[in-house]
């Protein structure tokens, strides 16, 4: 709102009485004067429904119509359309009725599988089922995300590809027929199917990979008569097939990583695509240089397994320099509200080469600070601190090979980089650092501890006769 | 006064004289101490050598010392003399808490149950995600302090398990 010219209320923080609510928000545009509705990247912005309300309000909707969202937003018809394109496609099933036919279903194509909602992507609702012992406990907590998530609890079930890359190829057309892809991003590193890095260019894509997912992406927008931006997910195995996931109908958290290497502002072409205006460029005009990575800031512990958590930010301190690029709502005395995503803020670190890039994101996060809530910090500063890379990259990557399945740095990673990742590895301080710690922990609870009316010495014994009670 | 403080798995035994003086592990140590913001972040300098330590969050203590993620806890000599005298008294029980406020989808045990350790218990949705909470350890369900469709708070506890 810091940001905003104009900012109108839409209702409640439930989602459902206020960002899901189709009505209320098509109402509130009408009255500010707005001609168009730009839907984000998180609840409406892959619903069809909305579109079409959109549209029939005598509204823009930034996005694609309704018909290619309700094309592709069924995520099995969508598998159907890339297999029509020639672009393969996991082994899967249709939507399934039940447990009992997921349980079939899983037996025929062989553990482990994923359990996914057709009724849309990005990961929500999405479970890894290793043995048929788990299937049940995932179609429960799948059935009930898919609900929440996209108001359908329909799942089907895919083949999970091992040591799979989770790489996106960016898209934009216009509604004149052009269609172009600007470059891919490497998202392996996720946890619950959630992206935390993301990157581009992919550290194992190679340039002949490339133009092969980009004009996979580009027959599959035709073939849906995609229009504005969009996102074709693939996952490419370790033997460098790749697979057709989904397409995201929207904007992704991560597009700045594209805008860096491109020049181009993807939400600035959004709204004239949307204006009805032709892309100002050809293929042959989409030049990449660099490199550029994105860390995800959420208010999550990553050494308690990633548990979300909600409190009230006391203190931000955002990075900033050459390269660095901070897309945040972050502010002290904001409460971090538990009803929706826990993402924070983004950081975004260009470089000439991923070198550079990879040394500008270190520095933007030995700078960063967030009080108040745990967050992911500690696992991006570990992910991309993890060696020093001074020495350079070849011997880097001939250390790291011996000692550690999956790195970062060295860009050997897979979809199972955080599984690895060990969250018991305590930061090695120094004496100094050691003896200022315990001291500022001394001074923290003593200043806490002044602001109670217990006296603290009380509060062992206070604890004790409460626990005591409810014995 | 003096202090037992734990940096992750170190013991650093800390003590507050007058003035400003204090002690390391028994030893005098010389340090400037700059409140940067109150009660959440110090610039300490010792030995020539500058460190930043943030508070992250204070209950449980979580500390960032200069870009590292550090938990700790405090303890003072009469805690220490307390917790002494009751240490032992509460070991068999264990809580499943609610590791953050959301709404108690549902609850898959009952009063009396058998469960394994990592045996799901209980549903929590919260961020839009669907958290599975699982046994802590093995064990029979003594309490189940909460109902499906209940709104918790982060740290309510949400089942008592008897360990066996």
């Amino acid at each position: 709102m810091r940001a905003a010219d104009a900012a109108y209320a839409i209702g409640p923080a439930a989602p459902r009485e206020s960002y899901l609510n189709a009505a209320r928000i098509i109402e509130v545009a009408r009255r500010s004067g707005a001609t168009a509705i730009h839907p984000g990247y998180g609840f409406l912005s892959e619903n069809a429904d909305f579109a079409q309300a959109v549209a029939e309000a005598g509204l823009v909707f930034v996005g694609p119509p309704a018909a290619v969202q309700r094309l592709l937003g069924e995520k099995t018809a969508a598998r159907r359309l890339a297999r029509v394109a020639e672009v393969p496609v996991a082994e899967g099933t249709e939507p399934l009725t039940d447990v009992a036919a997921a349980r079939v279903a899983a037996a025929n194509i062989g553990y482990p599988v994923l359990l996914k909602p057709a009724g849309g992507g990005g990961g929500k609702g999405m479970r890894m089922v290793r043995k048929e012992d788990e299937l049940e406990t995932a179609w429960r907590a799948a059935t009930g995300e898919a609900t929440t998530a996209f108001g359908q609890p329909a799942l089907y079930i895919e083949r999970a590809i091992w040591n799979a890359r989770h790489i996106e190829m960016q898209i934009l057309a216009d509604n004149t027929g052009n269609v172009v892809w600007l470059g891919e991003r490497d998202c392996s590193v996720q946890r619950r199917h959630q992206k935390l890095i993301e990157e581009t260019p992919g550290p194992s894509v190679g340039d002949g990979l490339r133009q092969e997912l980009g004009a996979a992406a580009v027959r599959i927008a035709r073939a849906a008569k995609y229009e504005n931006a969009g996102t074709v997910e693939f996952l490419v195995g370790g033997d460098r097939h790749f697979y057709f996931l989904e397409v995201n109908t929207r904007l992704q958290v991560e597009h700045p990583i594209t805008e860096m290497v491109t020049g181009l502002d993807l939400v600035a072409l959004q709204l004239r695509i949307a204006g009805g205006e032709p892309l100002p460029f050809a293929q042959a005009d989409v030049v990449r240089s660099g490199a550029a990575i994105e860390c995800r800031i959420t208010a999550e512990d990553p050494r308690a397994g990633f548990l979300p958590a909600s409190g009230v930010i006391a203190l931000v301190r955002e990075p900033a320099g050459p390269g660095v690029r901070v897309d945040s709502a972050l502010y002290a005395g904001m409460t971090v509200p538990t009803e929706y995503d826990p993402l924070l803020a983004k950081v975004i670190a260009y470089g000439r080469d991923r070198i550079e890039a990879i040394a500008r994101m270190r520095r933007a996060l030995e700078e960063m600070r967030v009080s108040g809530v745990p967050t992911s910090l500690a696992f991006h500063r570990s992910a991309l601190f993890h060696q020093d890379f001074v020495t350079g990259p070849t011997s880097l990557a001939f250390h790291r090979s011996a000692l550690f399945h999956q790195d970062f740095v060295t860009g050997r990673y897979d979809t199972g980089f955080i599984e690895h990742w060990d969250a018991r590895i305590a930061p090695e301080l120094s004496a100094g650092a050691t003896s200022a710690a315990a001291l500022a922990a001394v001074l923290a609870t003593r200043a806490r501890g002044e602001r109670h009316t217990l006296p603290p010495a009380d509060a062992p014994w206070a604890r004790a006769a409460r626990e005591d009670a409810l014995r | 006064m003096r202090y037992e403080v734990t940096l992750d798995d170190r013991r650093v035994r800390v003590e507050l004289g007058d003035h400003g003086r204090f002690t390391v592990d028994d030893r005098a140590v010389a340090a400037s101490v700059r409140e940067t913001v109150r009660g959440r972040q110090w610039s300490i300098t010792l030995a020539g050598e500058s460190h930043e330590i943030t508070v992250v969050t204070h209950d449980p203590l979580r500390l960032d010392v200069d870009g590292n993620d550090v938990r700790a806890t405090v303890i003072d000599e009469r805690a220490l003399r307390a917790n002494r005298g009751a240490a032992g008294t509460r070991t068999g029980r264990i809580e499943l808490r609610a590791p953050m406020p959301g709404l108690l989808k549902a609850v898959h045990v009952k009063e009396g149950d058998h469960v394994v350790a990592d045996a799901p218990l209980a549903t929590l949705e919260a961020m839009k995600m669907e958290n599975e909470l699982l046994a802590p350890s093995a064990g029979r369900i003594a309490k189940v302090r909460a109902t499906a469709g209940a709104k918790v708070e982060a740290g309510a506890v949400l089942i008592v398990i008897a360990s066996e």
